[in-house]
């Protein structure tokens, strides 16, 4: 009990005033409606907070979404929350719907997120100066293809996602040519077909990701990321650019639609406590992506071993 | 004394040029002036930033003030339109798997016989066994709401393209832009306009699947026999009475087509409606493996929508085929079906211990997994030759087209460097080559020497935007007239202006190269299925597959196999796009009349004479409408083959839709539209002046 009681008070005051008001529950006849996005993480992220939500006496529905499309439908009231949104491929149409203030951010999921520079383990033996990102300058030849030469090949987000693997090649002035990869299930067939033929491969991605828990991917050590990196040509190792330095590390945020703390304030509240490491997520991604099991059973289960936590966020919603 | 004027030789009338060389002459004076001055003149290569016109800033303010205006009346629609839908997915949902089994096999029955009752049994087996019943009801929800709203919608479209005059001006070209238009490109519109959900998708299909109704009704409508008007003139009809009680029946048989293609057309568009999400249907499975790369699961996926889509088109194909006047089923008979049908019912029931929708089968499981090892496996054992297939076809195929040899050739590339002298001597030797060919067999051959040969020099991206565009408007003129011609000018003038130009050239590329090899092989499998039984038995269904899985699904091991770039993409292109080819090349073979050859038999040609002289030509308006296609088909993928990285038209399309910029995804989306559309017109036309008396010889 006094465990619980600590914990409670620590998570609201790291979450900040919102839970000190003592919330109501509001319409809690009415079903809120959390996004399925397309990938494992999200799906486990949307169930624990819908889980915890129907613990504390809502009826929740999962309703599954386009990545960019459910912005449109949180904005409309249609859906009411996506509890994992990246600040590293978030679209435009988020940016133009929270200036309108129609829909909320509400804080971050707790996971630390990362982006960077990967490579499969075997790529090692081929560039042996590796994960130093200075490394990565000679063996440019060793990543060449038919489309690159003379440069190296780096596989670089979707062209929709930005072009973050473009823009620190210029200024790290490394010679490789980056190539979009179009969608993420190509960024994984790469890695897969690398893996397969133990052929070399270098390419921008994030975690958690449940190809990092399957696969042996190493980061490349790169200098870390300030914000003068980004303003300050001067600043790094190269004095004619910016953007020579690892990526600023990404917000993983959850979103509600604007009305929502208005229409269920309690469950507002506990959205807002919601927060889940990495590990545990990462962990819940093997069961289900290389193990087999089902989203549900295997949030289930994480619910019963980390009761104190997420009746936490409860107890401080109240 | 007068000299005897000499008559004209043959080779006298081939060197005076006709007057259509002149513009190609000046063309070609034009093209080799270019390069020299775009050092000078930047605005010759490419389109400078300053002219362009802020079009897509206009539709997006339009956009921005009519959207408030329009929502009331669009979220009505798509209430209306979402009831509907729900309560028919609740119905599919609750029924007993078994008891939709049943009906689908006696309207199989009904509608053919034993043959295809076993067909879509083990179709609908496959479906339940492969735990995706729930989503595969799903979508069947969202199509069986599609097909009858494109259907009235085709109906009612088709009726006044054919009795008004503004409808038949404006019908056509707005079935073109409907039918060629990404759906991605107008999908940010949809779901202000409209809301998210299920009925976005619904929307997006009726869109896509209505165009071939409203064909097939126009042209039911218009090949009605005079007399047959008439007499219901006489008998005292009126207008309305005359429609739907003898036009529209006479024309049954050709709305029939219209209703089997609708059916598959909303099908197809399955897959994209579910990238808006919302539904839980097939379509999404189908990307979220492909997501994952699972290239087993997400085959096992695709399969229930071909097999959906096999039963679908097979049944509606039976129907549109059955005569309307002959009376099969006795009363008898139908309750002797129902009797029977109740019976294996109740056994049904009894037996349907397990409940597909929430099955996760470990067979399926298995087989995704062994799919996936093998692909790997194959991945490892070949890989190295994959790449070097790879590797030949880019340096040796790909790049001449894309940057030309000018600068394509390197000693990495092809081993050596371009010299100057080399330079000099190809646009020499490809001169004089020009020049005997046009004084040997015609201008136009010679012509398209030097076409070819400029065109491999300095690739379609690095082509002067006058040159090429001069020369598409006057082949437009003179391969089709002067309408073609104008419409080409316009089309190609809108892309130069919204600066799509640079875009549209790398898409022109990708299409081109993947049409020119999806067509080889395409009619080398028609020629061969034509020829054997048993080739064709296997070659259909074959193809059957490729055009209605999602090709979402081949993404995976090509990508594997060949990595991300355009290689990739033109595979998957190819993919897609040959199947036409084989089609219309094996129908047009075998359309060609039996006595035609043996009367050439007889006469002694060999089969390889009869073949290129006889059944090639007679073959050739089929075979040119399945190139036709092909092309098509190839702009139709450009948007699915963005997906593993291209950089033309389909990736602005998703780069809009990331950005929510309506006005810009939509100008790339008519791009795309026009491209298809000048293509479409310049085939069409030219084949109407080139086949135009051929139609009665070939039957």
């Amino acid at each position: 009990m006094l465990k619980q009681a600590i914990t409670a008070t620590l998570l609201s005051l790291s979450m900040g005033l919102s839970a000190v008001s003592a919330a109501e529950m509001g319409a809690k006849d009415e079903t809120i409606k959390l996004t399925i996005n397309e990938w494992t993480g999200q799906h486990i992220s949307a169930h624990i907070a819908g889980e915890v939500l129907k613990k504390a006496g809502y009826d929740v529905e999962y309703v599954t979404a386009g990545y960019d499309a459910q912005f449109t439908a949180m904005a409309d009231g249609e859906l009411h929350g996506a509890m994992e949104v990246w600040s590293s491929n978030a679209p435009d149409l988020w940016k133009k719907m929270d200036e309108a203030g129609k829909i909320k951010d509400i804080g971050e999921t707790g996971f630390e997120a990362r982006e960077g520079f990967v490579y499969p383990l075997h790529v090692k033996a081929l560039c042996p100066g590796l994960p130093a990102w200075e490394a990565l300058k000679d063996c440019a030849a060793k990543f060449a293809t038919a489309e690159t030469i003379p440069q190296g090949r780096l596989i670089d987000y979707p062209a929709d996602w930005g072009t973050p693997g473009a823009d620190r090649m210029k200024g790290l002035d490394l010679p490789y040519k980056a190539i979009p990869a179009g969608s993420e299930g190509a960024l994984i067939s790469e890695l897969k077909s690398s893996i397969a033929k133990k052929s070399p491969l270098f390419m921008v991605f994030w975690q958690p990701h449940w190809a990092l828990a399957e696969y042996d991917v190493e980061w490349v050590d790169m200098p870390k990321a300030e914000d003068a990196c980004f303003n300050d040509k001067s600043w790094g190792s190269n004095p004619n650019e910016v953007n020579d330095c690892d990526f600023a590390p990404a917000r993983v945020f959850k979103v509600v639609w604007s009305g929502f703390e208005e229409k269920w304030p309690m469950a507002h509240a506990i959205l807002e406590n919601f927060s889940v490491g990495t590990q545990d997520q990462q962990n819940m991604m093997a069961a289900i992506d290389q193990g087999g099991g089902k989203v549900e059973a295997e949030v289930a289960k994480w619910l019963d071993d980390n009761k104190e936590t997420w009746e936490g966020w409860i107890a401080a919603a109240k | 004394m007068a000299k005897p004027p000499t008559p004209p030789t043959a080779r006298g009338t081939r060197r005076s040029l006709p007057p259509q060389a002149l513009p190609w002459l000046g063309l070609l004076a034009l093209a080799l002036a270019l390069p020299f001055f775009m050092s000078v003149l930047p605005w010759l290569k490419a389109w400078p930033v300053d002219w362009l016109l802020p079009l897509a800033d206009w539709i997006n303010a339009a956009m921005d003030a009519l959207a408030p205006a329009l929502k009331p009346t669009t979220r009505i629609l798509s209430a209306t339109l979402e009831w509907p839908m729900l309560a028919l997915r609740d119905v599919l949902q609750w029924l007993p798997w078994p008891v939709l089994v049943l009906a689908v096999l006696l309207l199989a029955f009904h509608a053919s016989g034993p043959k295809l009752a076993v067909i879509c049994l083990l179709a609908l087996l496959y479906i339940a066994l492969s735990g995706y019943w729930r989503q595969a009801m799903n979508t069947l929800a969202l199509v069986g709401i599609a097909v009858p709203l494109s259907l009235l919608l085709g109906l009612l479209i088709g009726i006044a393209a054919q009795r008004t005059k503004i409808g038949a001006r404006l019908v056509p070209p707005a079935l073109d832009v409907m039918q060629t238009m990404p759906t991605f490109a107008y999908l940010i519109p949809l779901l202000v306009l409209f809301g998210f959900g299920p009925v976005v998708g619904l929307i997006a299909s009726a869109i896509y699947a209505c165009p071939p109704m409203v064909r097939n009704v126009h042209l039911g409508l218009s090949r009605i026999p005079g007399e047959i008007k008439e007499a219901a003139t006489f008998a005292g009809s009126s207008a309305w009475q005359k429609l739907f009680w003898v036009e529209l029946p006479a024309a049954m048989t050709q709305i029939k087509v219209g209703i089997n293609q609708t059916i598959m057309a909303a099908l197809s568009m399955v897959i994209i409606a579910s990238v808006i999400g919302g539904f839980d249907d097939i379509g999404w499975e189908v990307l979220s493996t492909m997501r994952k790369a699972r290239f087993g699961e997400s085959l096992l996926a695709g399969f229930v929508i071909v097999l959906l889509a096999v039963v679908i088109d097979r049944i509606s194909a039976a129907y549109a085929s059955k005569d309307s006047t002959q009376r099969t089923p006795l009363l008898a008979g139908r309750i002797g079906y129902c009797g029977g049908g109740l019976l294996l019912l109740c056994a049904a029931f009894k037996l349907s211990g397990f409940d597909p929708s929430i099955t996760d089968p470990a067979w399926a499981k298995a087989v995704a997994t062994w799919l996936d090892t093998r692909l790997e496996g194959i991945v490892v054992a070949y890989g190295n030759a994959l790449t070097a297939i790879k590797n030949t076809l880019f340096y040796y195929y790909l790049l001449p087209l894309r940057i030309g040899f000018s600068q394509a050739i390197l000693p990495f590339t092809w081993g050596f460097d371009f010299t100057q002298l080399m330079r000099w001597s190809y646009a020499i030797a490809c001169g004089v080559l020009a020049l005997g060919l046009s004084w040997r067999s015609g201008w136009r051959k010679g012509l398209l020497l030097a076409a070819l040969a400029y065109l491999l020099y300095f690739g379609l991206t690095g082509m002067p935007w006058l040159v090429f565009g001069t020369a598409i408007i006057l082949l437009a003129w003179q391969a089709g007239n002067l309408a073609t011609a104008v419409f080409t000018g316009l089309a190609l003038t809108f892309i130069l202006v919204t600066g799509m130009w640079e875009r549209a050239m790398l898409s022109i590329y990708l299409c081109g190269a993947a049409v020119i090899l999806s067509f080889l092989l395409g009619s080398a499998l028609g020629v061969w299925a034509a020829t054997r039984e048993r080739a064709s038995a296997v070659i259909r269904p074959i193809a059957d597959t490729f055009q209605t899985i999602p090709l979402f699904v081949f993404l995976i091991p090509v990508l594997m196999f060949f990595q991300i770039g355009e290689f990739t993409a033109l595979l998957a292109i190819i993919a897609y796009a040959f199947v036409p080819a084989v089609r219309y090349t094996e129908n047009g073979l075998r359309q060609v009349s039996p006595e035609l050859l043996e009367v050439a038999t007889e006469q002694g040609a060999t089969p390889w004479q009869i073949f290129w002289q006889i059944k090639v030509p007679l073959a050739l308006p089929t075979i040119m409408v399945g190139l036709n296609q092909t092309v098509m088909y190839a702009f139709a993928m450009l948007v699915i083959a963005a997906l593993v990285g291209t950089t033309g038209l389909g990736q602005q399309v998703y780069l809009s839709l990331s950005a929510a910029d309506t006005g810009a995804g939509l100008i790339a989306g008519l791009s795309m539209a026009l491209l298809a559309m000048v293509t479409d017109r310049i085939m069409q036309t030219w084949a109407r002046k080139r086949f135009a008396g051929m139609a009665s010889t070939a039957h």
